[in-house]
């Protein structure tokens, strides 16, 4: 087998411009079906990048807007202290949202969201400027302390580190104890984080009494029991407000399965256009290796007549349209992840801050899996043409 | 009789050819012993090249017995005449038949590919053969750049690499001038000499005289079957 595959490659090396037309189809149709793989992975990665700033011990529940009785089934400040005592797992619900109020840092007036923040544990992936993060002691003593987003902080023009200095929202006076760093969210222009961060018992404290809460945050122990806390914190709401309200839930798993729902759209299509690809490279071979095959009628009598036998024969012209296959995969291959990390790098990195890992086990198998079913389905035949010629019209052969 | 080279007896070929039926060879008897050098002649549609396709194990007689080498050949299979064709017989076409874009020395490796030898004893008996018919300083050469005659003496080295019972020449000068088909005459003189058996077809009396024996063959029958005496 080895010889045959030496032999193969001599008579391809031999015909080299042949060889090269033939497998162009095939290096085309790999390199873009890889390519965007890679760029899917890429994708991929920068979304869940931008997950990563949200917690996975947290939930959101909201009461769906359209339902019957709105106002019946609109959580209140009430509910969520009783939460943490009913719904299992549940160390805390604290209202979710925020509300834009008028902030001011020296003589800067500007608009801001404010929203409730829960100590570090439950606290986005987004990195940290200056300062810290809310704890555990700002929750419990219901600091006046604030973080600041990245947004925040060029709102109001600041330079330098503005921790110890004071944010004036209405009445009040926050020590800025913080300023998160960008976030991730480049590519998406959503912001995970408010402006200005509270601690969500301070926020409860002065910003929602006789305030309707739009949604809970329920902030829990066991992040691998996301969905049945989901489940018994509805359960618990139905019980406490009617069987009829209607709320839906929000989680990071939530958010992923809809990318998710897309990206499966988009690689279905993918995958049309690569089979679609895949018939044209492997017409173009079979084309190919047929005309191989009549121009080298004259050859194969040759080779015939000095003792191949058919099975020789078949061998040899299929294991030639498998090496040119595997050829033509190979460099599509190459050319695929090269094209496909270079766009991530100069379009989806540079965005999103996230390089994703080349999924090179997806790809070698995509390939592989080309090579074989271009050369089973279109190189058999030529192969099998080829074995069948008879010696004595073969030889005559013009 | 085992010790002929070959030995035909009783051989007709019959085609069809649409409504058509071709009656190539009429019951054709001979034999040709080892070392004979024999040269097969005839107008074209005598049948000589449907003989030649016969003796040639590319093709099956329809009727009679053909041994080749002592082994009964008449009735193989394909495959079985493949082998026979690889280990017993050697082929100098006139168009040459050489592999283009490929070296002199691999053109006359390639029998020696399908008899499973690795590729170093390939191509140490091929430039072996090489040397033995004038070319061994033509070793890397593709056929484009070889002359006719020394293209022709590519096939032949390549005839002769496996070692074959039988040398079969179908109107080797065809192609060549008449010098340089002297010097292929010569060639196959010398291989007659160290004691190979030759059958060559040809219509050219020249060079039919080479030969030590002329069989005549005319719709489908051997009409003479001649020695020549030796100058």
């Amino acid at each position: 087998m080895w010889q045959y595959l030496l032999e193969a490659l001599s008579v391809l090396a031999a015909n080299r411009v042949r060889s090269l037309l033939t497998v162009l189809g095939l290096v085309i149709g790999v390199t873009a079906v890889i390519a965007i793989q890679v760029l899917g992975a890429g994708m991929a990665g920068a979304v869940n990048g931008i997950l990563g700033g949200v917690s996975d011990r947290t939930f959101v529940v909201f009461p769906n807007v359209q339902q019957t009785d709105f106002t019946r089934a609109a959580i209140r400040l009430a509910d969520l202290e009783r939460a943490k005592d009913a719904v299992p797992n549940v160390i805390e619900a604290i209202p979710a949202g925020g509300q834009s109020l008028r902030g001011a840092w020296g003589h800067v007036d500007r608009r801001v969201l404010i929203g409730a923040g829960a100590d570090e544990r439950f606290a986005t992936g987004s990195p940290l400027r200056f300062g810290r993060k809310l704890n555990a002691d700002d929750i419990g003593l219901q600091r006046n302390v604030c973080v600041l987003s990245d947004v925040a902080y060029d709102k109001f023009h600041m330079s330098g580190d503005p921790t110890g200095t004071s944010l004036h929202i209405g009445e009040r006076r926050y020590l800025i104890v913080g300023v998160l760093g960008k976030s991730t969210t480049g590519i998406i222009p959503i912001n995970i984080n408010a402006d200005v961060t509270i601690p969500y018992t301070t926020y409860e404290r002065f910003y929602t009494r006789g305030r309707p809460i739009i949604a809970a945050r329920f902030l829990l122990d066991d992040r691998t029991k996301v969905a049945q806390t989901e489940a018994d914190a509805l359960a618990w709401l139905r019980e406490i407000k009617g069987s009829r309200v209607e709320y839906q839930t929000f989680d990071r798993k939530t958010i992923s399965q809809a990318i998710d729902g897309i990206f499966a759209g988009v690689t279905l299509v993918v995958a049309l256009i690569g089979a679609v690809s895949l018939l044209v490279a492997g017409i173009g071979i079979l084309n190919i290796m047929l005309v191989s095959v009549a121009e080298r009628t004259r050859e194969i009598g040759l080779r015939k007549a000095i003792g191949a036998t058919r099975t020789q024969v078949l061998l040899q012209f299929f294991i030639e349209a498998l090496a040119l296959s595997a050829f033509g995969c190979l460099v599509g291959l190459v050319l695929g992840v090269g094209i496909g990390a270079s766009v991530n790098h100069f379009a989806i990195v540079k965005l999103s801050g996230v390089v994703a890992p080349i999924p090179w086990l997806r790809s070698i198998v995509i390939a592989t899996g080309f090579a074989t079913v271009v050369t089973l389905a279109f190189g058999t035949y030529p192969a099998w043409r080829a074995a069948t010629l008879d010696p004595i019209e073969a030889l005559r052969y013009e | 009789m085992s010790d002929d080279a070959i030995d035909v007896r009783e051989v007709t070929k019959t085609y069809t050819l649409g409504e058509v039926r071709v009656e190539a060879l009429r019951g054709v008897s001979f034999t040709i012993a080892r070392g004979e050098y024999v040269a097969i002649m005839g107008p074209s549609g005598s049948g000589k090249s449907t003989l030649m396709n016969v003796l040639g194990c590319l093709d099956r007689p329809t009727t009679g017995r053909y041994r080749l080498d002592g082994t009964d050949v008449s009735t193989l299979d394909d495959d079985a005449l493949a082998a026979i064709r690889l280990r017993k017989l050697g082929f100098v076409f006139q168009g040459f038949n050489l592999l283009a874009r490929t070296s002199a020395l691999k053109n006359v490796a390639l029998p020696l590919f399908y008899a499973g030898l690795s590729s170093r004893a390939r191509n140490a008996r091929a430039a072996e053969r090489l040397r033995e018919v004038g070319l061994g300083d033509r070793l890397d050469h593709k056929p484009s750049e070889l002359s006719g005659g020394q293209q022709q003496r590519v096939a032949i080295a390549r005839a002769l690499v496996n070692d074959p019972a039988v040398l079969l020449a179908d109107e080797p000068t065809g192609n060549l001038d008449s010098q340089t088909s002297e010097e292929i005459m010569a060639l196959f003189r010398d291989l007659h000499a160290t004691g190979r058996t030759i059958i060559m077809v040809t219509h050219d009396e020249d060079v039919a005289s080479h030969a030590e024996r002329i069989i005549r063959v005319r719709d489908g029958r051997i009409v003479a079957d001649e020695a020549l005496a030796q100058g």
